[in-house]
């Protein structure tokens, strides 16, 4: 893929107020970055910026490419893989997560997906189906010693859980590099901002209802730090009543029951509200007891 | 699952993320660390509600104090209320009250013979004082001088006994004060705020209004603040002003009260180094004018030859005062436990220059108690006018003061703190501290008696909190 062509073919700039806005899809996902500037070729700077960043993390960490290091770990990890050090930094906070999520954030989990397909439909997998899987999960089955990793033959890793959020600290970061305006970097509802807008203001950012597309179930105002939702509004199976979220629990193979069907988190970076949100779903009907009791600042939507 | 460490996963995950991003991407990795560094270090009771979102927090606490020698003893209940509003705005409020009382040295020298001390009697005007209410006092006739209000008569003695230092017994009084605040962000300013406050004893009033500015830049790493502060005190001492370098006497006063002014600013620069270092460093001007002297401290003038004590003077200092200091400011996180340090250097036109080093650490003990020792060491040179004493039939220096507050002399303070992370959003703490001063109690030079005598005696205080806070919403 020529990844020049493609980001002058599907980036669009506009004003917006005091704003630029730019806009792209990458990583499956709408993206976008608001820059408080009037001047057009430094919000330009910052769109090429952030969507180069954007497309090289998902080129890079994306499993659907056999070419890209994920890629090539799930083909060839059996083997024992030396990685590389942007790799290995969030393979070593995956590896933490795991730890002290005890079990529940795991990016090995990724194989339950040969099982479940949420798709808003009733097809509900079989137990022994999800039995046959389990022995495939489990990142203590890993062997990590940074920085090679050996996994054993059949198990996969998945940094969809991670990338994304990552993908936006870095993201703001390499824009604030260009320019330390006041912005806000959205992918797919995972969002940063760099501080205030000018005069201290808070940017206003809608939480989206999960009952219906585009609607909004709250407002936030958001000084600094960021923002990430773990939700299942649109990804779910439907069966006898029974609604199955996305959310699968690693240790048995079945979705979570009774989770939040969103759960918003503030948090100083955005990895770490992304991490925190999908720690709370995977907690279920606990998760705003866990939220609570955690004194994180979170919305969940149930 | 056990979930019982409150915040703990919260303060893992926060970790976790810093982590990543500090190998990520420097620029930002020192904010995000930094704050969850914040969150480790002094956060972890304070839920930390974050921008946009009201709270207020409670804080109240006792400080309970006693010198050595049943010397000055003072007990202080605080209680301080800040709001939070969720557009960064704040108001905070305080109340401060204290009960002191005890013996305080009266700035003359110990002698090998009795020492006779006469004041006013306090309650100006009345006849029918109390005898007993000042410990170790009398309330006597005074020879009537011709033109002297009728009152005057009266006078309050107390005799200090031989190789003692002389302290006055009387010493009783209550403070209360109240101060409030309000700050806010203004247009593309990160903070404005004034302050005011007020003090009131029963012969001391102090009256103060600061008004502050703050920047944050660089995706807050840096803050640049300036603070400027003025304050106005009126002194209004039982048996009215005195006449500097007059003998001691028990008349009172014609003058009852005087005015003191000061004006200052503070220039402060706060700066993320690292995701484990935080400097900070200020810069402090004062300029003070008018009353400074303390109103029942004396001076003994002794005989040239033996260094007995044959009169006492009341002390006198410079109208005016200005001052230099330069404070500096580490917080580091070393891992397990953050480090505090500072360090500061004074120095005034009364020709004092001292240095404050101050070290504190923090430990946490499991995930709801935390211990913080502290060491502190302070060290000043002598203001200019600093005498224990004068000589008899040398000419009296326009200024003079044996306040051993104003001499040289080191001090060490030791302290150690045990919170208890009660829930998210409390704390209790207990806060030891151990205090000592020791000067130069033999200076060269000293004549006759004085050479066997302390002349500044070695103080020791304790010092105990104990405080609750308390966030909500």
């Amino acid at each position: 893929m020529d990844g020049a062509a493609d980001i002058g073919t599907t980036r669009r700039v506009t004003r917006l107020g005091p704003d630029y806005h730019i806009s792209f899809r990458a990583m499956a996902t709408p993206c976008e970055v608001r820059v408080e500037t009037t001047d057009a070729a430094v919000a330009e700077q910052i769109g090429i910026a952030v969507e180069s960043e954007a497309r090289r993390i998902e080129h890079k960490f994306s499993r659907y490419r056999a070419d890209s290091v994920v890629g090539r770990i799930n083909a060839g990890g059996h083997l024992g893989l030396v990685v590389d050090e942007e790799t290995s930094s969030l393979l070593e906070c995956a590896r933490q997560c795991h730890e002290a999520s005890e079990g529940l954030f795991d990016i090995t989990s990724g194989v339950l997906r040969r099982a479940w397909h949420f798709d808003g439909s009733d097809k509900v997998p079989g137990a022994q189906r999800i039995l046959d899987l389990l022995p495939l999960i489990g990142w203590q089955k890993l062997s990590w010693r940074p920085p090679e990793l050996k996994l054993p033959p059949g198990m996969e890793i998945d940094l969809g859980g991670l990338a994304k959020e990552y993908a936006v600290d870095r993201a703001l970061a390499e824009a604030m590099a260009i320019a330390p305006l006041p912005m806000l970097v959205n992918f797919g509802g995972d969002l940063l901002v760099s501080g205030p807008r000018s005069g201290g203001i808070a940017w206003n950012v809608a939480i989206e209802s999960v009952e219906q597309e585009g609607g909004m179930a709250g407002m936030l105002q958001l000084k600094e730090g960021a923002l990430a939702t773990s939700g299942d509004a649109r990804r779910f199976l439907l069966r006898d009543g029974v609604r199955y979220s996305h959310i699968l629990n690693p240790r048995t193979g079945w979705p979570i029951k009774d989770a939040p069907r969103s759960v918003t988190v503030a948090a100083y970076s955005c990895v770490e509200a992304g991490i925190t949100a999908t720690l709370a779903m995977l907690k279920g009907r606990r998760a705003e007891a866990f939220l609570k009791l955690e004194g994180i600042r979170a919305w969940c939507i149930r | 699952m056990q979930l019982k460490k409150r915040g703990g996963v919260r303060r893992k995950l926060a970790r976790i993320s810093a982590g990543l991003l500090a190998a990520a991407l420097p620029p930002l990795a020192g904010q995000a660390a930094a704050q969850s560094y914040y969150d480790d270090a002094y956060g972890t009771k304070n839920d930390n509600f974050g921008p946009g979102f009201s709270y207020s927090q409670l804080d109240a606490a006792l400080l309970v104090y006693h010198e050595s020698g049943s010397r000055v003893s003072a007990v202080e209940p605080t209680l301080n209320l800040v709001m939070h509003a969720a557009d960064g705005r704040q108001l905070s409020m305080g109340a401060v009250a204290d009960a002191v009382s005890g013996a305080t040295p009266n700035g003359a020298v110990p002698s090998i013979l009795p020492q006779n001390f006469v004041t006013p009697i306090k309650a100006h005007g009345s006849s029918t004082s109390v005898t007993s209410a000042s410990g170790g006092s009398t309330i006597i006739q005074l020879p009537p001088t011709p033109g002297q209000l009728a009152t005057a008569a009266l006078g309050r003695q107390y005799t200090v006994a031989a190789n003692t230092l002389p302290v006055d017994k009387g010493f009783e009084d209550h403070r209360g004060a109240l101060n409030g605040a309000w700050s806010q962000p203004l247009g593309g300013i990160t903070e404005v705020g004034i302050g005011g406050g007020y003090s009131r004893e029963s012969d001391y009033q102090s009256i103060s209004a600061n008004t502050h500015i703050s920047q944050n830049f660089n995706a807050n790493n840096n803050t640049v603040s300036l603070t400027l502060n003025s304050e106005f005190d009126s002194s209004f001492p039982f048996g009215g002003i005195p006449t500097p370098l007059t003998a001691m006497n028990a008349q009172w006063k014609t003058t009852t009260s005087r005015n003191k002014t000061q004006l200052g600013f503070v220039a402060g620069l706060t700066q993320v180094m690292s995701r484990n270092w935080l400097t900070q460093v200020n810069y402090a001007f004062d300029r003070q004018s008018g009353y400074q002297n303390d109103p029942y401290r004396i001076l003994s003038v002794v005989d040239p030859v033996s260094g007995v004590p044959t009169q006492s003077l009341y002390e006198n200092r410079p109208q005016n005062r200005q001052s230099h200091s330069v404070y500096w400011d580490n917080k580091l996180d070393l891992g397990p436990t953050v480090t505090d340090l500072s360090l500061r250097y004074f120095t005034d036109s009364w020709g004092i220059k001292s240095v404050t080093a101050d070290l504190s650490e923090r430990l946490q003990l499991g995930s709801a108690f935390y211990v913080e020792p502290s060491a502190r060491y302070y060290t000043q040179s002598a203001a200019s006018f600093f005498h224990n004493y004068l000589v008899g039939g040398q000419p009296l220096p326009a200024y003079a003061t044996s306040d051993t507050r104003l001499g040289a002399f080191f001090a060490t303070t030791f302290g150690a703190k045990l919170g208890w992370i009660v829930n998210k959003r409390s704390e209790f703490y207990i806060k030891g501290e151990y205090y000592t001063q020791n000067g130069n109690s033999h200076p060269a030079g000293a004549i006759g008696q004085l050479r066997q005598q302390d002349l500044f005696p070695r103080t020791s205080a304790a010092i105990a909190f104990i405080g609750y806070s308390w966030d909500f919403h």
